[in-house]
């Protein structure tokens, strides 16, 4: 009987089928194919790339300084067309762009937006840009500005001008609200009466609020609205935009005591035209727009952002 | 059983299938090569060396005409006319804003006109000189007709010496479109004195362009075309539009 070997006669013979042959090319096909697989998975370095990319000039740690760039850089820096450059010269400013490829690569690894303000502030400039750059080629039409000016015309006017005095009867022990009220009520009266301001200070206990200590012109004590608005609560202010020279406040209710508001000049703001206001109109309206995408876009951001807040400051 | 001369055919049957395969690959496999060559030289080589050397002139432009087509023509006309009504300069006329250099073509291309990139062009643009309040609706007709008279159009005669004044005084047009009024590369204003227009010439377009002034854009390619592609159609257009001079 013949014992079976691993190579019988047929194996070498390719005019004859031979099972054994088919198993063994099969099975080196694997192995090759498993080596090759191994070899490539154990000693791969990503996408490591090792010659430069046509359309690169160089590559600084596998990220390509584009050719484009360094032409235009070329021609910017020496005032040349490109084709008229010496090779001395690209080749300086190659360099040059490799070390600033670098000092921005050694940036990233060590996270400098995350520290640094200003690196973090020109980043936030920069994507902002990017964002409103849609918003900035806006042009808006003569009908658009004219419907947005009707639209919020109260706030096209020249600046009014105030001066004033804010009396408090302060609230403390021994004084209680009805009490405050009626004094502030009777102070009121008088200075309506036109009696002299210090009298009825001294008459009711009144004393300056201060709000309006270090404001205002040095001579005059004239304030801007704005000022005025900025230094005083909505309430206030609200009582003093009504009032006209000499008027005098009804009493108001705050939580150190009733406020009284005396008007010593009051110079109303003045409605601007649509072609007065236009310039403002035109800033407005791109504000505006401007605001709205990048509100639109922090949306976004947000939407797909994972952000957890320490818990005393999730209610 | 079968008999030698069967088994021989067989075996040069099975020889000329295989030879094919080989010559089919090996036909293929060069042609791809030499594409890829051709390519790498393509985006090695300076871009006005492109535009001078036949044998990669003749591929670029191959390669950048569908990319033109599909990308650019919409804006820039099938003739790369272009179309005043958005401000879209007249290549075919060399009307090159930003200069025709091959160098500053592919830049415009790369990242654009304004598009929000932040190496886009975007050094000025054009105020509303009237809305802004720098000059009267009055000063803006007058400054028209100055123009007018610059491209040798019909014109106002005491009106345009009244613009004159304002174009290198209150109104600083000069300051961008240069003293001698054809324009400034750097900045990418375009030339006031015709016959060819960004906009348009008549009065009427010209008023519209200091009442409100103008915003063009072209978007930023860089993150859209690949590089070849972008040199390419740099080169599609800039033999397009025939050896002209930019307009400055």
């Amino acid at each position: 009987m013949r014992r079976p070997t691993l190579v019988d006669q047929d194996f070498f013979d390719v005019r004859k089928p031979s099972v054994r042959r088919s198993m063994t090319l099969l099975a080196l096909g694997a192995v090759t194919g498993l080596v090759l697989a191994g070899y490539g998975l154990f000693t791969a370095k990503g996408t490591r790339s090792r010659r430069v990319p046509a359309e690169a000039v160089a590559l600084v740690n596998q990220r390509p300084i584009l050719r484009s760039d360094f032409m235009t850089q070329t021609q910017t820096q020496f005032f040349l067309p490109f084709a008229q450059t010496r090779y001395a010269d690209r080749k300086k400013v190659l360099q040059d762009m490799i070390d600033e490829e670098l000092m921005m690569q050694r940036g990233l690894e060590i996270d400098l937006p995350s520290y640094d303000p200003n690196v973090r502030s020109a980043l936030v400039a920069g994507v902002e840009l990017e964002v409103t750059a849609d918003v900035l080629a806006l042009q808006p039409s003569a009908e658009e500005m004219r419907a947005y000016y009707e639209e919020h015309k109260a706030k096209y006017s020249s600046e009014g001008l105030m001066r004033l005095r804010e009396l408090v009867a302060k609230s403390g022990p021994g004084r209680s609200a009805a009490q405050l009220r009626d004094t502030s009520e009777a102070a009121v009266a008088a200075l309506r009466k036109g009696d002299a301001l210090e009298a009825v200070m001294k008459a009711f206990g009144l004393v300056d609020s201060g709000r309006f200590m270090d404001a205002g012109h040095i001579d005059t004590g004239d304030m801007f609205q704005f000022a005025v608005k900025d230094k005083t609560d909505a309430v206030t202010y609200q009582a003093a935009t009504g009032l006209k020279d000499g008027e005098v406040s009804d009493p108001i209710p705050l939580a150190d005591g009733v406020h009284l508001l005396l008007m010593i000049s009051h110079r109303f703001p003045v409605p601007q035209s649509f072609e007065e206001a236009q310039n403002r109109v035109w800033t407005d309206i791109k504000t505006e727009a401007q605001a709205r995408v990048r509100g639109a876009n922090l949306v976004y951001l947000r939407n797909r952002a994972d952000i957890m807040i320490a818990p005393e400051y999730t209610k | 059983m079968m008999s030698s001369d069967a088994r021989r055919g067989q075996v040069l049957y099975h020889w000329a299938i295989s030879l094919g395969i080989l010559l089919i690959v090996g036909i293929s496999g060069g042609s791809w090569l030499s594409r890829m060559a051709l390519r790498r030289q393509l985006l090695e080589a300076d871009p006005s060396r492109v535009l001078s050397n036949p044998s990669l002139l003749g591929p670029a432009v191959r390669l950048g005409a569908p990319v033109y087509r599909k990308h650019c023509e919409h804006c820039h006309g099938v003739n790369l006319e272009g179309d005043p009504k958005r401000g879209v300069p007249n290549l075919a006329r060399h009307y090159w804003l930003y200069g025709n250099d091959p160098v500053d073509v592919e830049h415009t291309i790369y990242y654009g006109i304004r598009s929000g990139n932040s190496q886009a062009r975007n050094v000025a643009e054009m105020p509303a000189l009237i809305r802004t309040g720098q000059i009267t609706a009055g000063d803006g007709r007058d400054v028209v007709q100055y123009l007018e008279s610059l491209s040798g159009q019909p014109h106002d005669s005491a009106a345009a010496i009244r613009g004159r004044s304002i174009y290198y005084n209150k109104g600083n047009c000069y300051d961008c479109h240069a003293n001698d009024a054809r324009g400034v590369i750097d900045y990418g204003t375009p030339p006031l004195r015709g016959p060819v227009w960004l906009y348009g010439g008549d009065p009427e377009t010209l008023f519209q362009s200091v009442l409100n002034g103008r915003h063009g854009q072209c978007p930023a390619w860089v993150s859209v075309l690949t590089p070849l592609q972008i040199r390419a159609v740099s080169v599609y257009m800039l033999t397009s539009t025939s050896k002209g001079a930019s307009h400055t």
